[in-house]
């Protein structure tokens, strides 16, 4: 049952910690929780490493849960051009190498679904397995996430920071949510987004958010177990798209948040949670048959 | 009917009730940024519903991010709101 609860504890706030240096001149904020099975997860373009503590507290009590800034955000090192998808991959890769972390459980949110995808293809020795919550993947390829992602970019350089983030909240926020937070919780949500990210790194991110391969076909090479979150007020993807998507993966499966928008741990943190938990225990169960 | 001086006293007793104690607003100017000074996302949230309590009105969603930068900004704008 949602509560919002989590969200209203977000925290943003960076720890004074190293950095991981992964290729030439990038290095990574990262933040690393608990112990046991890797989980890494992987920010969309409108988070950051920090917030994702209050969204994964459960996870950390049984697995080592690990989060980053992307090169480029937040307080990663920033350089004169944005990664392409293959350097981001690369990036995670050198990051688990640092942390020596074998395998990982990725959990990618909205955009770095994409990313996860990548990762899976480029490196399936590194992937126990995957969590797309919110995907931008489609079953018949990307072409709505791609115009969506175009209007916020317009609508980023012709209104700003605050004119984006009107664009965007009633398009991944739930109704459900919307209407419990209220203006009050519309307005001081702002003054976090305006906080985690500038307009330059939200440009970068939403125009590389434009490139790389949107052909449902590669989600048939990818071998590792893989579970989509869907909300069921996710305006990007509909409930029976989920399944459709899940059903592509050799491996997949599709478990709806009920009255979830687009970025369901926002929603529902503990639920969101126990999907995970169950899935990868059902995963190294039959990794280990 | 509050002054603009009135109104940040107020806001400033708020957010002592909020936070349990008076060390953020002791430390906090006037015209200083509450985000850039730490206050939570949670608290901000939990001073625009008090602040609706308060001054008997309802934030509307197309306020302009420069009211909420600061405890004077807030002030004018619940002031202005009355005038």
């Amino acid at each position: 049952m949602p509560n919002y609860e989590a969200l209203h504890r977000l925290e943003l706030n960076y720890l004074d910690t190293p950095r991981i240096p992964t290729r030439d001149g990038v290095e990574l904020y990262y933040e690393s929780r608990g112990e046991g099975t890797a989980i890494t997860l992987l920010n969309n373009f409108f988070i950051s490493a920090p917030s994702w503590r209050v969204f994964t507290e459960e996870l950390a009590r049984n697995y080592r849960v690990v989060s980053y800034d992307m090169c480029n955000h937040g307080a990663s090192s920033h350089h004169d051009e944005e990664p392409t998808w293959e350097e981001h991959a690369a990036d995670v890769i050198g990051l688990l190498d640092a942390l020596e972390i074998e395998s990982t459980y990725l959990v990618g949110t909205s955009v770095s679904t994409a990313l996860a995808r990548d990762v899976a293809l480029r490196y399936p020795s590194r992937v126990r397995g995957l969590v797309l919550a919110g995907p931008v993947l489609g079953p018949r390829g990307m072409r709505r996430h791609r115009q969506i992602q175009r209007a916020w970019l317009r609508t980023l350089e012709d209104h700003g920071m605050a004119g984006l983030y009107g664009h965007i909240y009633p398009e991944v926020i739930s109704m459900e949510m919307n209407e419990a937070l209220g203006s009050a919780g519309f307005l001081g949500l702002r003054e976090s987004f305006l906080s985690i990210t500038t307009a330059e790194d939200l440009r970068n991110g939403l125009t590389l958010a434009l490139q790389g391969d949107t052909s449902p076909e590669l989600l048939a090479h990818i071998q590792a177990p893989t579970l989509v979150i869907l909300g069921d007020d996710d305006n990007l993807l509909s409930p029976t798209g989920g399944k459709e998507l899940a059903a592509l993966f050799p491996n997949g499966r599709c478990e709806i948040m009920p009255k979830a928008g687009h970025v369901p741990f926002f929603d529902d943190p503990e639920y969101f949670q126990e999907l995970i938990h169950k899935f990868i225990q059902e995963a190294e169960s039959a990794a280990h048959a | 009917m509050p002054d603009t001086a009135e109104a940040r006293q107020r806001i400033r007793s708020l957010l002592v009730e909020l936070l349990g104690n008076d060390q953020f607003v002791s430390r906090v100017s006037d015209t200083e940024s509450l985000r850039t000074a730490g206050l939570s996302s949670h608290a901000l949230v939990g001073l625009l519903v008090a602040m609706e309590d308060a001054f008997g009105f309802e934030w509307q969603d197309d306020v302009e991010p420069e009211v909420l930068r600061s405890i004077d900004s807030l002030a004018g704008y619940v002031v202005a709101l009355r005038n």
